[in-house]
């Protein structure tokens, strides 16, 4: 099972590096929804509340721009057939939920600078500010992943991923919100980040459990 | 047949419990028999989503037929907490304009009824998006085993986002009705006719939907 884990986990990471095609587009749109909400903000200053708001805003539409595209593309090159003769599901979901982690990852290592930069946000504490974007990612990455096998199978039409993640991710980002907001303040956010961990580990749980359902074909 | 009975009982005697035995609020005055009907309609729209949360379960875990009727029991429960969800929304909004000054306020229960609302258009925009594919079934049944986990969530989170404005003596943490006894019953018996009412429904769908099943089946032959 570790062997087939490792070995989906290295196609699509290779696939993915030859292309760039899902973190491009998560990016793109990262950079352009930033510099969109730098140009129209004007340099007005903004309180932490909008700040949280809004970076929470730009992570969840640039996710919702890349994380459904792992199981897309299996569905749109005639892949996810041979994929579901010669792995097991078990294996197929672990390789793509680590791949999400890490388009999630990137999304948020290039959203905060750019955020920080171009919106001149004062962070009271970095490291909480830090560990709540890599907490409230996760969370996205966890609870998106199953959902983006769903679409897939739809035929992975429009905003269709964007539309039926929306009430599953709500919880995540408002406490993300939450949180985000009290470290730019100084505050405190253990009990956000413990939160959004517990999340991230029953959503991953009910997802392996469905995962079958979802994958295989009659 | 006895649910069909009961509801024949049931539902007039809670319309004419909440218009003439139950007695007008001290505060609220007349407006208060929306109560008789806001709240079990929202009470309905959260039990027709536990019903197709534990349908779909069962139609995901006996995958060989062990529950013939579990899909469209999932989906007749959806498309009647869907209704009630929109109507509980509808009187709620009328009576927070005469009580709160206006239609909308984000409360935590207000919040709540969104989300459900939420949940359940993107199921049938998911559900529309599988049309004509045999994995339809087991797809919006797993859609919605996700979204039933992550219910339990926003008790945690919405009271921490949003500040409540609905009546402490109908809704609080001892989970007791702290309302005029023949306001108690008349809001009791309301319930339990919603209740029953859902039930009936759901059971007239899925006879629908078997029947339109079988129409398919011939129409195919």
């Amino acid at each position: 099972m570790i062997e087939a884990i490792l070995a989906n986990i290295a196609k699509d990471f290779r696939i993915e590096f030859r292309r760039r095609f899902a973190v491009n587009v998560a990016l793109s749109f990262a950079a352009i929804t930033t510099l969109a909400v730098s140009l129209t903000a004007g340099g007005a200053r903004l309180e932490t509340r909008t700040h949280a708001l809004l970076f929470w805003i730009i992570i969840f539409f640039s996710a919702m721009n890349g994380l459904s595209h792992v199981f897309t593309r299996e569905e749109e090159e005639g892949t996810a057939l041979f994929l579901r003769t010669t792995s097991p599901e078990l294996a197929v979901f672990t390789a793509k939920l680590v791949f999400n982690m890490a388009v999630m990852a990137v999304i948020a290592a290039a959203v905060v600078p750019l955020y920080v930069f171009f919106l001149n946000v004062e962070i009271a504490s970095p490291g909480r500010f830090a560990l709540v974007a890599c907490a409230g990612s996760a969370a996205i990455a966890s609870s998106t992943t199953a959902l983006g096998a769903i679409v897939a199978r739809a035929g992975g039409r429009g905003s269709l991923f964007t539309i039926i993640s929306f009430p599953v991710v709500l919880p995540p980002l408002w406490v993300s919100i939450k949180a985000t907001q009290s470290s730019i303040a100084g505050g405190g956010a253990a009990q956000s980040i413990v939160f959004l961990l517990a999340f991230s580990g029953a959503l991953v749980a009910v997802s392996y459990m469905l995962f079958g359902h979802i994958w295989i074909e009659e | 047949m006895a649910i069909t009975r009961l509801v024949h009982v049931f539902m007039p005697a809670a319309i004419v419990m909440a218009f003439v035995y139950a007695p007008a609020a001290e505060v609220l005055g007349e407006t208060s028999r929306l109560l008789y009907f806001h709240v079990p309609l929202a009470w309905v729209s959260v039990m027709a989503f536990a019903v197709s949360g534990i349908a779909s379960v069962a139609f995901l875990a006996g995958s060989k037929g062990r529950f013939p009727a579990a899909e469209t029991t999932f989906h007749n429960s959806a498309t009647l907490g869907t209704f009630s969800a929109l109507l509980a929304t509808a009187t709620g909004s009328v009576w927070a304009k005469l009580m709160w000054g206006s239609y909308w306020n984000w409360d935590p229960r207000e919040t709540s009824i969104v989300i459900l609302l939420l949940i359940y258009f993107a199921y049938f925009s998911l559900r529309s998006a599988l049309a004509g594919k045999a994995s339809r079934g087991r797809l919006s049944a797993a859609y919605l085993v996700i979204a039933m986990t992550v219910m339990p969530f926003f008790v945690f989170v919405i009271p921490r986002v949003f500040r409540s404005l609905h009546p402490d003596p109908v809704i609080n943490p001892g989970m007791k009705i702290l309302l005029e006894p023949e306001m108690k019953l008349a809001l009791i018996v309301s319930a339990a006719a919603f209740s029953l009412l859902y039930f009936h429904l759901l059971r007239i769908t899925n006879r629908v939907s078997k029947i339109q099943a079988a129409m398919e089946d011939l129409s195919d032959e």
